[in-house]
C-alpha cells in the first residue's frame, strides 16, 4: 500500500540501508574479480590489467576437465530435477495439506551440507555393500558396482540439494496460473498432457527456465556434498577448494573464483531482469483488464 | 411421456463425497434434448458439483451419468460430448481470440479452411466479428464470456454446461447476456445446463429449473411452476419474495385445508399435498399477491390482522412491511403509482390478505 503521509526521508534511508547491505555482501566478490585481472595477483603494489590468469585456467587440462564434469553434473541435475520440481509444484496446488507439503519439500535445506553429504555417503556405502551381498547370495555379478561412489551418487546428492530451490521458483510462477484453464482445455477435448503442454506450460515457462538457471548455478557453487559423493572425478568447485586448501589463493584461484562469480551473476542477473520485465508486462495487462477497452 | 431417445442428460442416484462431507446426495433427474435447464440454489448447495460431475471434472462417489443414453460416468471431460463455459479466468491468456476459439477444432485436426469458417461464424454469432486478433486482456468481462461461449459452441457438442457464466458481470451486462444466451440457445438448439444462484437469471433463461440445496434436488419444474406454484417450503422461501407462515392443520375437507396460524385461520387449497389434522405445515403467499385491505374485504379473501410498519420505495415497486400479531414481519409489494401504493402511519392497525387460492400449502 502506498502511504501518502510517509516521510520521504524514511524511504530514502531504507534504500541507502538496502544498497549498503548489498554492497557489503558483494564487495568481497567484486574485489576477488578485481584481483583476478591483476598481472601481479593479490597483495601487489602495482595493478596491471591482464587476462593471463584466465588463459592459464582455460589452458589447464585438469581444470577444463573439471569444468566439463561440472557442466555434465549441472545438465544431469536439470534433466532429473526440473520434472520432479514441476510435479511437486503441481501436486502442491492440488493438495489440501499445503503447509506440511512445503515443509517436506524444503526439509533438505534445513540439513547442513556436510551432514547431508556424509549421511548420503554412509547410505550409499551400505547400499553398495547390500548389492554386493545380493550378488553373492544369488551367485551373480548383476549388481556389482551399483551405488559405488561416482557420477550417479554425486547427482543424487545434487538433486536433493537443488530440488527445493527449483520447486520454489516453479511454484511462484505457477501461483499465477488458473486451474480453470486446464479444465477449459479438457472441455475442448484436450488430454491431460495436451492441456499441460499447450495451455499450462507456456504460462509457467519462465519459472521452468529460471529453475534451470538456478540448478546450473547451484551445481557450480556446490562443493561439500560433491566432494563426499563424487568418487573418481572432480568438479570445478572441488578443484578450487582443493587448491585453496593445499596451495592457498594463487592468481589462478582468483581467476577460477572470477569465472564462477561472473557466470553466476550473469545468469542470475538475466533471470532477474527478465522476470522484472515480465512482471511489468503482466501488471500492464492486469491494468488493461481493470479498464477494458470496450464497455460490453 | 417423454421419448427416452429425447433425453440428453440423465443422472441416476448421483452422489459425491469429499471425505466425510456429502456434497451431493443421491440426485436423480433427466433433461430433454434442446432444453435450457437451470440448476438454481444457494451457494455451497452442490449445484456446481453436479455440473462438474456431468462434465466429467469429478468422479461420482455413487450413481451414474448418462448422455444420450450412454453411461459416461467413467469418462474424462475430453471424451464426453459436452463443452463448458466457466465463471471466469478460463480463456487462454497467451492465445488471441481466434486461437482460443479454434483450440478445440485444432485438437480434432479439422482442416484449416473449415476451422477459419467456423470460427468466423461463431464470432459473428456472439457479436465479436473483427475481434480475432485481440488478446483476452484486451476484452471486457462480457466479451471474454462471449469468447468462451464461442469456443464451446464451435465444437458443436450436444450439451453445453455453463458454470455461473454471468456471476462476474455487472447487473446491466448480466441482464443483456441472459437474453443473448437464450437467443443463442434457441438458435443452436442444443441442451444448455446453466448453474446460477441468481433466481432472476434462472427465470430469464431457463425452460426448466432444478432447485439444488444442501446436496439435494429440492424441486424441479418449469420456470413458471417453480415461481408460481412451488411445492416445497424451501422453494417458496428461495424463489421470489414469498411470505411463509408456519401453522397447524386444523381441518380438512374436499381438497381444502384450514390452517391455524395462531392468530388467524386461513383456508388453503391442498393441491394434492398430503396433510393430516394436527400436522405442522407452512402457508406461502407471494408478496405481490398480498394486499393491505382497505375497507370491507371480499368474502373470498383470506384475511389476517396486522400492524403497519413502513413502506420501502424500490423504484418499480413499493414494499409495505407489516407485522403480524405473533411478531412475524411480512411484505406486501405493489407497483409504484398504483392506487394503494401509499404508506400508512406506522403502528396503524390494519388487515392484510390475499384473494382466493393464491396461497400454497407446504408440509416440508
Amino acid at each position: 500500500m502506498y502511504d501518502d503521509f510517509a516521510n520521504p526521508w524514511n524511504i530514502r534511508l531504507k534504500w541507502v540501508y538496502l544498497l549498503g547491505v548489498v554492497f557489503a555482501l558483494l564487495m568481497p566478490v567484486f574485489y576477488t574479480i578485481y584481483i583476478s585481472f591483476n598481472q601481479h595477483g593479490f597483495g601487489a603494489r602495482i595493478y596491471e590489467f591482464t587476462f593471463d590468469w584466465y588463459r592459464v585456467v582455460l589452458g589447464d587440462t585438469l581444470l577444463v576437465v573439471s569444468l566439463k564434469w561440472t557442466l555434465y553434473l549441472a545438465l544431469a541435475a536439470i534433466v532429473a530435477t526440473i520434472p520432479m520440481a514441476l510435479l511437486s509444484a503441481k501436486f502442491y496446488k492440488r493438495t489440501r495439506r499445503k503447509v506440511a507439503f512445503v515443509a517436506l519439500m524444503l526439509s533438505p535445506l534445513f540439513v547442513p551440507a556436510d551432514i547431508m553429504g556424509s549421511s548420503l555417503l554412509v547410505f550409499f556405502k551400505n547400499l553398495a555393500n547390500g548389492f554386493v551381498w545380493l550378488d553373492e547370495v544369488l551367485g551373480v555379478y548383476w549388481f556389482d558396482g551399483w551405488f559405488d561412489l561416482g557420477f550417479l551418487t554425486a547427482l543424487i546428492g545434487q538433486v536433493i540439494y537443488v530440488h527445493p530451490y527449483a520447486f520454489i521458483v516453479i511454484l511462484i510462477t505457477m501461483s499465477r496460473y488458473r486451474v480453470q484453464q486446464t479444465e477449459a482445455a479438457r472441455a475442448c477435448g484436450a488430454t491431460a498432457w495436451q492441456a499441460f503442454w499447450q495451455v499450462e506450460f507456456p504460462q509457467i515457462r519462465v519459472g521452468v527456465f529460471s529453475s534451470c538457471a538456478f540448478v546450473t548455478i547451484l551445481s557450480f557453487n556446490e562443493a561439500v556434498r560433491t566432494a563426499l559423493l563424487k568418487g573418481g572425478f572432480d568438479t570445478f568447485s572441488n578443484m578450487l577448494v582443493a587448491q585453496m586448501l593445499n596451495i592457498g589463493m594463487s592468481g589462478e584461484s582468483y581467476a577460477m573464483a572470477g569465472i564462477m562469480s561472473i557466470v553466476s551473476m550473469l545468469v542470475i542477473g538475466s533471470v532477474i531482469v527478465f522476470t522484472l520485465l515480465r512482471a511489468e508486462r503482466l501488471e500492464r495487462r492486469a491494468r488493461a483488464m481493470a479498464q477494458p477497452l470496450m464497455a460490453s | 411421456m417423454t421419448d427416452p431417445s429425447d433425453i440428453a442428460v440423465e443422472v441416476a442416484d448421483l452422489s459425491k463425497n469429499y471425505g466425510p462431507v456429502q456434497a451431493l446426495k443421491s440426485v436423480s433427474f433427466s433433461i430433454e434434448s434442446g432444453r435450457y435447464y437451470a440448476l438454481l440454489g444457494p451457494s455451497g448447495g452442490g449445484k456446481t458439483t453436479l455440473l462438474r460431475l456431468i462434465g466429467g471434472f469429478l468422479r461420482p462417489s455413487a450413481g451414474r451419468v448418462y448422455l444420450h443414453g450412454q453411461d459416461v460416468s467413467h469418462l474424462p471431460p475430453d471424451r464426453r460430448p459436452t463443452s463448458m463455459v466457466f465463471q471466469n479466468y478460463a480463456l487462454f491468456p497467451h492465445m488471441n481470440v481466434e486461437r482460443n476459439v479454434s483450440y478445440g477444432l485444432k485438437l480434432l485436426k479439422a482442416p484449416a479452411g473449415e476451422i477459419r469458417d467456423k470460427v468466423e461464424r461463431m464470432l459473428a454469432m456472439v457479436g465479436l466479428e473483427g475481434y480475432n486478433r485481440r488478446m483476452p486482456h484486451e476484452l471486457s468481462g462480457g466479451q471474454q464470456q462471449r469468447v468462451q461461449l464461442a469456443r464451446s459452441l464451435v465444437l458443436e457438442r450436444d450439451v453445453l454446461l455453463l458454470d455461473e457464466p454471468l456471476a462476474s458481470l455487472d447487473a446491466k451486462l448480466r441482464k443483456d447476456m441472459c437474453l443473448e444466451l437464450k437467443r443463442i440457445q434457441e438458435k443452436v438448439g442444443i441442451t444448455f445446463i446453466h448453474v446460477t444462484h441468481n433466481q432472476e437469471e434462472a427465470l430469464t433463461v431457463a425452460d426448466r429449473i432444478a432447485i439444488i440445496a444442501d446436496g439435494e434436488l429440492v424441486e424441479e419444474g418449469s420456470a413458471r411452476d417453480i415461481y408460481e406454484t412451488p411445492e416445497k417450503r424451501f422453494t417458496a422461501e428461495f424463489i421470489g419474495d414469498n411470505n411463509v407462515l408456519p401453522g397447524v392443520v386444523a381441518n380438512l375437507s374436499d381438497g381444502r385445508v384450514t390452517v391455524d396460524l395462531g392468530f388467524a385461520s386461513v383456508d388453503v387449497a391442498s393441491h394434492g399435498v398430503a396433510a393430516a389434522t394436527g400436522d405442522d405445515v407452512a402457508v406461502s403467499v407471494r408478496s405481490e399477491l398480498l394486499r393491505i385491505v382497505d375497507g370491507e374485504p371480499d368474502a373470498a379473501w383470506q384475511i389476517m390482522p396486522a400492524t403497519y410498519v413502513e413502506a420501502i420505495y424500490l423504484g418499480l415497486t413499493v414494499s409495505h412491511l407489516v407485522r403480524l400479531p405473533d411478531g412475524t414481519e411480512i411484505v406486501a409489494r405493489v407497483i409504484s403509482g398504483e392506487a394503494n401504493d401509499g404508506a400508512f402511519e406506522a403502528g396503524k392497525e390494519i388487515a392484510v390478505g390475499w384473494p382466493g387460492d393464491r396461497a400454497r400449502l407446504h408440509v416440508a
